[in-house]
């Protein structure tokens, strides 16, 4: 900052203790954030006994997945890491409406953010050095990809752009295939599947799936056609007068019936389908809402020029609509990504269940404080980036920075 | 198909009979006809609510209507869903609102439908769409977004727009009533180049001055009906009914 | 004019069906609804055999049997050798209790937080900010487990328990309206057991985060010019607050208010973590013994349908009392 000592602290002053009755509240508040800041850092150093997290790393990251086929999951991991590289690089690399820095601010915190945690973060884990050292370098190929596409962006070829964006669904197709088998590589079966992973998949399988469904519901939503209305409306209203907990409940035992011969797919698909179908509905009450907040004269127009419907919604509707739905759809993407721990009360390995049977572990009886604070802090972080993720991705769509001259 | 003798103008939009009721059981249009030559330029007036933004409408099905026939540049309107796609590829229309894509340049804009509807190439498209915001006067917005025009340059690239699909008939719908006063003669002098230029064009204005110069007819509406028809000379200083006459005095 | 009138190029053409605007839309939905009507009658045929097969086909006279389990606490007497409506009545009655307190004690933090998000004090303004965006990004079900595991079922007991005016939190339960200590046995008027209030506590902390926002939003929709206005007729900021922004705010927040509430509702189902015998838990143990699961999932699914609408009904109703009347 470049203001003066004494113009911060007139701003302080001003800040906490305008009134009396302010400068109460004040000291109050700063006397309790001292007292219970104290009292945590404490017993995190002191108290606290972190065996129970550093003793079952592999358990919290993958659940029970067979040692001699993890070498899958780490490849994975570098795959995604240079993904996530190449694609923040190229977000900056290649700016849409005005010209932005290579490396702003925020960047480089990220980056510091992710050094730290890099470093710092299997030390404190106790990870094995060799497993500290493939940390590292993922780290580093992330940070490496992300400085290569930030600087030879503009040297891609226009047409080779385009397809770009297909790295990701061709990214998610082999990992898939990483994660279970085929193609070569020994089946793994869900009922190994655990921890961090199962969470991360029956998530991100949901996001990805209920999006392009809840369009679809919010397309019928607002048909003309009574069938479609209604049949969407039923299923919107359904879903979202049910908890989930009961729709899980309900695929859990209810889908054996509904299939011939009592056959069911894995335990582990069946939620992450029930996961999708309601997130569906309600992400399809946020694009409805993006899509009545479109002018009525978009669609005419479209229509005028001779585009046909299937052309005019994927061209004029749908962009504008998801712009205005975009914070309201990824608002559900991270309530999905929160709603996956529910998978622990059907008897699923996700990473709260996997937490939960390691403190059953005798040797680790009572170590709740210590699972649930990494867990939060975990699922803060993630979430959290999610939010930020789309603020950024909300600024990037809206190029348009001057008012809007209609008459 | 053309011979060497001069052959009558073609027929670019015969209407007959046209009626059209609101599912609350107004009656919008009530029996109307019209017939528009090639490289005229017919202006529609009237009171509000006279059904003549209805009836333009009708011409590229964006309105339907219940009894009579319409015949667009050869083609009958039906309920065929080829033949409404085929007749709004010829037929251009430009909105009160604008209506220009926000999300899109202005160019994009331009060439979004010629690329998708008339499977055009891309380069060809751009060319083009250069070409015609040049006329238009706009050359140098080509990448911005709408947001960022004033609303007299968005209408003028809204006219671009629908020129980019090379239509043979351009329908104006009250073109410069959402605009600033200081903001309707650009767009009016564009409509009147492109007059000039031998567009068959039907326009729904106010603007009695651009109809004195530009219009080879004036038509009147009111109540869903057609009250009269006249060359712009005639209509303005000899209208032939109570109705004209009552409606001129009221614009003044 | 002079030139005969233009022949359209096809005199009144036959419209094909498959292209005829009208035809269209009925297609699409004979043909979805057909769709529709093959997968439903395929699923339900499965389920009618498989039912028939496990001999479970539907009937309600199982819920005359006897429970055989005990719940843990209950508003309503009980006991194993009840029959199963009674248990799931409870559960119900468990539900309600839970979910009644939870939607005063969320309403009240909620917009107590909300509000200070506008006090003049930038501690206050920013603490409430931490606490909207730290409530917001932690799983609820993590919420409740760490308020049940880390901290109710942590409290000491007897002597040693946590004495506030007119309120003892003791691992045995919170005694509420006068606690005394008898024999070291805590008594009170009002007892609570610790898996109601951790329940409680995490339903609360967790929706009064987003009740802050929609009270927050609600009060950042009135106009800056009602404030100044207020301001010169010489209100102070909390008279402001009170008799001229709040009222106009609530126009914004009660519809709000409405989703946040069966959100709540719903969410009470997560009691099977916290040790407590709601409806859901109760109707778990059930189906568990029974194997009763169609007959089960359709009374879930109907009671919290049914909450869930005498929720949106009173909001609704208070909804036309704070709606502004315009012109």
């Amino acid at each position: 900052m470049n203001t003066s000592p004494s113009t911060r602290l007139q701003r302080l002053r001003r800040e906490l203790f305008a009134s009396p009755l302010d400068g109460l509240i004040s000291l109050l508040l700063i006397g309790g954030m001292v007292a219970v800041a104290g009292s945590l850092l404490r017993w995190m150093l002191v108290q606290a006994q972190w065996a129970v997290i550093q003793a079952n790393t592999t358990l919290f990251a993958v659940g029970r997945y067979p040692l001699e086929q993890q070498w899958r999951l780490w490849l994975l991991t570098v795959l995604l890491a240079l993904a996530t590289g190449l694609s923040w690089g190229l977000l900056r690399g290649l700016p849409a409406g005005r010209a932005r820095r290579l490396w702003p601010v925020n960047d480089r915190v990220a980056v510091a953010l992710l050094i730290g945690l890099a470093v710092l973060g299997p030390l404190m884990l106790g990870l094995q050095p060799l497993i500290q050292l493939r940390w590292w370098l993922i780290a580093a190929a992330l940070i490496a990809s992300r400085w290569a596409a930030g600087r030879w962006a503009t040297a891609i070829p226009t047409g080779l752009r385009r397809w770009i964006p297909l790295i990701w669904p061709l990214l998610y197709l082999a990992g898939m295939v990483l994660i279970s088998g085929g193609l070569g590589l020994i089946a793994v079966p869900p009922s190994e599947w655990g921890g961090l992973l199962l969470t991360l998949l029956a998530a991100s399988f949901a996001i990805l799936l209920c999006f392009p469904l809840g369009i679809l519901l919010a397309l019928g939503r607002r048909s003309a056609l009574p069938l479609l209305r209604w049949a969407s409306v039923l299923y919107i209203e359904f879903i979202r007068g049910a908890p989930l907990i009961t729709l899980l409940f309900l695929g859990q035992n209810i889908l054996g019936f509904l299939l011939p011969g009592g056959l069911a797919p894995d335990r582990v698909w069946r939620a992450a389908w029930v996961l999708t179908f309601f997130a569906a509905a309600y992400v399809a009450e946020a694009v409805r809402s993006g899509l009545a907040a479109l002018p009525p004269g978009q669609l005419e127009a479209a229509r005028s020029l001779g585009l046909p419907i299937p052309q005019a919604l994927i061209h004029v509707v749908l962009p504008q609509a998801l712009r205005v739905a975009l914070p309201a759809t990824v608002g559900q993407f991270i309530s999905l990504l929160q709603d996956t721990t529910l998978l622990s009360l059907i008897g699923l390995l996700d990473l709260l269940g996997t937490a939960r049977t390691v403190m059953a572990n005798p040797a680790y009886l009572g170590r709740n404080a210590e699972v649930y604070l990494v867990l939060a802090v975990l699922f803060w972080c993630c979430c959290a980036a999610l939010g930020l993720g789309s603020r950024a991705l909300e600024r990037r769509l809206n190029p348009t920075t001057d008012h809007p001259a209609q008459a | 198909m053309t011979s060497t003798l001069p052959t009558a103008p073609a027929v670019m939009i015969e209407a007959r009979g046209v009626e059209k009721w609101y599912p609350n059981g107004y009656h919008a249009l009530r029996g109307v006809d019209l017939t528009v030559e090639q490289g005229e330029v017919v202006v529609i007036m009237g009171p509000s609510g006279s059904g003549k933004s209805t009836f333009i409408r009708t011409f590229n099905a964006l309105e339907d209507f219940q009894k009579g026939t319409i015949v667009v540049d050869g083609m009958a309107l039906s309920n065929d869903v080829r033949n409404i796609d085929a007749i709004r590829r010829e037929v251009g229309m430009v909105f009160q609102q604008f209506n220009l894509f926000p999300h899109l340049t202005v160019l994009q804009n331009l060439t979004l439908a010629p690329v998708l509807v008339r499977r055009r190439p891309r380069r060809d498209v751009e060319r083009q769409a250069l070409d015609l915001l040049e006329r238009v006067g706009i050359h140098e917005q080509a990448h911005k977004y709408p947001g960022q025009l004033s609303g007299g340059q968005q209408q003028r690239v809204a006219i671009a727009r629908s020129l980019c699909m090379e239509p043979r008939i351009m329908l104006f719908d009250e073109p410069t009533s959402a605009l600033d006063p200081e903001m309707v003669q650009e767009v009016l002098e564009v409509m009147q180049e492109l007059a000039r230029d031998g567009m068959t064009m039907v326009v729904v204005t106010h603007e009695v001055r651009f109809a004195r110069r530009v219009a080879s007819r004036v038509v009147l509406m009111a109540d869903g009906e057609v009250v009269e028809q006249a060359p712009p000379e005639q209509f303005f200083t000899a209208p032939q009914h109570e109705r004209s006459r009552q409606f001129l005095s009221q614009i003044g | 004019m002079g030139a005969d009138p233009i022949q359209p190029a096809h005199a009144a053409p036959v419209t094909p069906w498959w292209r005829n605007r009208r035809l269209i839309p009925w297609l699409v939905q004979g043909v979805t609804g057909l769709v529709l009507l093959v997968v439903v009658a395929f699923l339900v045929g499965n389920l009618v055999r498989n039912l028939t097969s496990a001999g479970l086909l539907l009937s309600w006279r199982w819920l005359g049997n006897p429970a055989g389990f005990d719940i843990a606490e209950t508003l309503l007497p009980f006991n194993a050798g009840l029959p199963y409506w009674r248990a799931l009545a409870a559960g119900l009655v468990n539900t309600l209790r839970v979910v009644l307190a939870g939607l005063v004690g969320a309403t009240v933090l909620g917009t107590l937080v909300g509000v200070a998000a506008f006090s003049s004090n930038g501690l206050l303004r920013r603490l409430a900010r931490v606490y909207v965006e730290l409530i917001r990004n932690i799983p609820l079900l993590l919420q409740l487990v760490f308020w049940y595991f880390v901290v109710f079922l942590a409290l000491p007991g007897g002597r040693d328990a946590i004495q506030l005016p007119g309120l003892v939190l003791a691992k045995s339960g919170l005694y509420l309206f006068k606690p005394e200590l008898i024999n070291d046995v805590w008594q009170a008027p009002l007892r609570l057991t610790v898996e109601f209030g951790a329940l409680l506590t995490g339903l609360v902390v967790y929706t009064a985060a987003y009740i802050a926002e929609v009270v927050r939003g609600g009060v950042a929709s009135v106009a800056a010019g009602q404030w100044e206005a207020a301001r010169s007729l010489g209100f102070s900021p909390l008279q402001t607050l009170q008799r001229i922004v709040l009222p106009q705010a609530l126009r914004v927040i009660v519809p709000g208010l409405n989703s946040q509430y069966i959100s709540l509702a719903k969410n009470s189902s997560l009691a099977v973590a916290c040790g407590y015998t709601d409806l859901y838990s109760v109707a778990e143990t059930t189906l568990n013994q029974t194997g009763r699961a169609v007959e089960v999932v359709l009374i879930l699914l109907g009671a919290y349908l049914v909450i869930d609408l005498l929720i949106s009904a009173l909001m609704n109703g208070l909804n036309q009392l704070v709606q502004i009347r315009e012109r």
